[in-house]
């Protein structure tokens, strides 16, 4: 009698932890039967997420309703859904360097930190801590978690090492070479009707290019009492630098260009040198031949500064301050930035911002296929090692800021003012804007 | 009138007073109200009064928008006029395949900004464009059209004219076609013909709907802002970056909504004014 009121006693005292342990736990199908709404920038990551967005629905039962576009029109559309405190989007994409601050105060992001420790919404499996400390601190602000990050980027330098093999240049191993090296191309007949250098000149898109133009000649954004300091010597030379290649060596029209018009050239072969996008690796790649004859690095460092401060930043998925269905948006974020997730799109050019990917067996083995993609991870590997992802001057108004540095980088390369004018007096401008 | 009557009669007004609140006069006065406050997403609104209005009036990039939107109004509507009248007067005489013109003339207004956009970005990019290599095989000098900055807004003003005026030209064809016949006929028997009976007849006789049509691409033409957003997002420089661009860019851009609100009211101001003026015009031109 005792011994079964023992095992009762026991028996209790289990099914007592088991209630509590229940309710914790765990169930990818809680949701099941719900549709979350997400609105991404077209970029290789959403364009794979809603080609796969059928196996989340499968694990889930979660539906996903999709809608990509282009940067600008995503920005406008975005903007539009929030300042109307829309529950309509649940799940955006945001770069929080460049609108993290804003959007936060605002309320437009959904504090993710209950959920991230809430053992009954989040995977076991998911391992938080994977993703790099720099990456993590990204998608904090105030403390509290506002998105994970889905991918790790910055510019690179690309060059068709045929152009060069066949005008018998030798790659730029410093940034000051980089005018020499364009000259002797510009020279060469051999080149044929390629241009010889190209980046972006429209001016909203122009700071991401520069920044490591200015660093790596040793300029900065700040002054140490935290002032605009793009009229010192250095900074101006790094603007000039980049503003003098694209109008001596540019194409025609490169006032109008961004990514698109630049990749499409250095994608069929028609263009020598750029300073570009890790992120269009994959489409580079699209084009026949590519993988034999491009080059990838990073930017080279400044020969008299010995400088290398590229950019590096990641894009990341966060859940909107006005969704009235978070967890299941939140269930959706685990899933697309799991590990597994990250492995499979590896493949379609997203650089993995999680350690274990990086450092996986999977990751290593799809590089070590081809030079080129070792060429590429190496340089990721560096511009995370060395780079920053302050591309902008002191402000909380980064958008106005960078746009205005686009402005003053055109004006050098149109002519309409010499170097020194235009980067003082963007100094002045930039001034007002703290 | 019976009272019963009257009172159906106000019943049936009203979903048309509702609409014309809910679409018109709510947003305009909000957007007024927006307009006397400093407000800027991530921060706290502020109510400023018309400070907005006086930053404006000291704003270079206002007063270069001003002036690309007056230049580009100007010379659009003057071409897509002069054009659509010498169309429509074309089109008048065409008697076989009348149809199939006219499906054709319709064919760039139908089609999307979006696709004017980039067909001509393909068509006239400097160094892949057709124009330019079209231009090269004559031995023409090329141009940079919508990456130059001296040529931009003339690159757009062609763009606009290519796309509207057949627009113009239809509605010339429709007022010709109600043009009274007798007038004709009496101008013949005092031997008005050709150029005469075109400048002292058709064109004064044509003059209410013509206006009618200034009148429809002036508004068009003021907010004005696809296919320039498309092409060049305001560039090279702020070469064409007009007051809806730059009003878009401070709103959406800059989250600077106060203000974007303020240039807007501005600009729906001058649109307003356009419209009295050619209201008035009409008055004065009818038959």
């Amino acid at each position: 009698m005792r011994a079964n009121l023992k095992c009762l006693a026991v028996a209790m005292a289990m099914v007592c932890c088991a209630i509590p342990t229940m309710a914790q736990s765990f169930n990818w199908k809680k949701h099941d039967g719900q549709t979350i709404n997400l609105l991404l920038n077209n970029h290789p990551w959403s364009q794979a997420i809603k080609e796969m967005s059928g196996e989340f629905t499968n694990k889930t039962g979660i539906k996903l309703r999709v809608e990509i576009f282009n940067e600008e029109q995503y920005r406008a559309r975005l903007n539009t859904v929030l300042q109307a405190k829309s529950s309509d989007v649940d799940v955006y994409m945001s770069l929080k360097f460049r609108e993290g601050t804003m959007y936060s105060k605002a309320g437009w992001y959904a504090d993710l930190t209950p959920l991230l420790n809430n053992p009954a919404s989040t995977s076991p499996d998911f391992r938080y801590t994977d993703f790099g400390e720099g990456l993590r601190n990204a998608e904090t602000i105030n403390g509290k978690l506002v998105g994970l990050p889905i991918n790790l980027e910055g510019p690179l330098f690309y060059w068709n090492k045929d152009i060069f093999s066949r005008c018998n240049v030798a790659e730029p191993m410093f940034l000051e070479d980089l005018p020499d090296t364009a000259a002797k191309l510009k020279a060469c007949q051999a080149k044929g009707d390629a241009t010889v250098w190209a980046a972006r000149g429209i001016r909203g898109a122009i700071a991401y290019a520069v920044s490591a133009f200015i660093y790596n000649s040793g300029g900065d954004f700040a002054s140490p009492n935290g002032k605009p300091n793009l009229c010192a010597p250095n900074s101006i030379k790094g603007a000039e630098m980049y503003a003098n290649l694209l109008r001596d060596y540019g194409p025609p029209g490169a006032a109008n260009h961004t990514f698109t018009q630049v990749i499409e050239m250095l994608g069929q072969g028609k263009l020598a040198m750029t300073h570009e996008s890790s992120n269009e690796f994959s489409n580079i790649m699209k084009f026949t031949g590519r993988e034999k004859d491009i080059g990838i690095k990073v930017l080279p460092k400044g020969k008299a500064t010995g400088i290398s401060k590229p950019i590096v930043f990641g894009w990341g998925v966060s859940v909107s301050g006005y969704s009235t269905k978070k967890e299941p948006a939140w269930y959706f974020l685990q899933w697309a930035t799991s590990a597994d997730m990250q492995s499979r799109l590896v493949r379609r050019g997203v650089a993995p911002p999680r350690s274990s990917v990086f450092n996986g067996p999977d990751f290593k083995s799809w590089t070590g296929e081809l030079p080129i993609r070792q060429a590429w991870a190496n340089s990721l590997i560096e511009i995370s090692k060395t780079g920053t992802a302050i591309s902008y001057p002191p402000t909380e108004r980064v958008v106005e800021a960078r746009e205005m540095l686009g402005g003053a980088v055109q004006k050098i390369f149109l002519g309409q003012a010499n170097a020194k004018d235009a980067m003082c007096q963007l100094d002045a401008d930039l001034a007002k804007l703290q | 009138m019976s009272a019963q009557r009257a009172a159906s009669l106000q019943a049936l007004m009203w979903p048309a007073v509702l609409f014309v609140f809910l679409m018109v006069v709510f947003p305009f006065g909000f957007a007024f109200w927006l307009s006397l406050h400093d407000y800027k997403i991530g921060q706290a609104i502020r109510f400023t009064g018309l400070e907005n209005f006086l930053l404006i009036w000291r704003d270079e990039l206002f007063w270069n928008g001003f002036r690309l939107t007056l230049q580009l109004y100007g010379l659009s509507l003057v071409l897509q006029l002069v054009l659509g009248v010498a169309l429509g007067l074309l089109l008048n005489r065409i008697q076989r395949m009348r149809s199939l013109v006219r499906t054709l003339m319709v064919s760039p207004f139908m089609l999307p900004p979006v696709v004017i956009g980039m067909m001509a970005i393909v068509i006239l990019d400097p160094g892949m464009g057709v124009v330019n290599h079209l231009l090269k095989s004559v031995h023409l000098p090329t141009s940079l059209f919508l990456a130059s900055t001296e040529g931009v807004i003339y690159t757009i003003v062609f763009i606009d004219t290519w796309q509207w005026t057949p627009f113009v030209a239809l509605i010339v064809l429709g007022g010709l076609q109600a043009l009274p016949q007798r007038i004709y006929e009496a101008a013949a028997i005092d031997g008005a013909r050709g150029w005469r009976e075109l400048v002292y007849i058709t064109l004064p006789m044509l003059g209410p709907t013509i206006l009618t049509a200034a009148v429809l691409r002036s508004v068009d033409l003021l907010r004005f802002f696809d296919v320039i957003y498309i092409t060049t997002q305001g560039g090279p420089g702020y070469a064409s970056t007009t007051l809806n661009i730059y009003a878009y860019k401070k709103a959406f851009d800059f989250a600077d909504v106060g203000y974007a609100s303020a240039l807007m009211i501005t600009l729906s101001t001058i649109v307003f004014a356009a419209v009295l003026v050619f209201s008035q015009f009409r008055k004065k031109l009818s038959w």
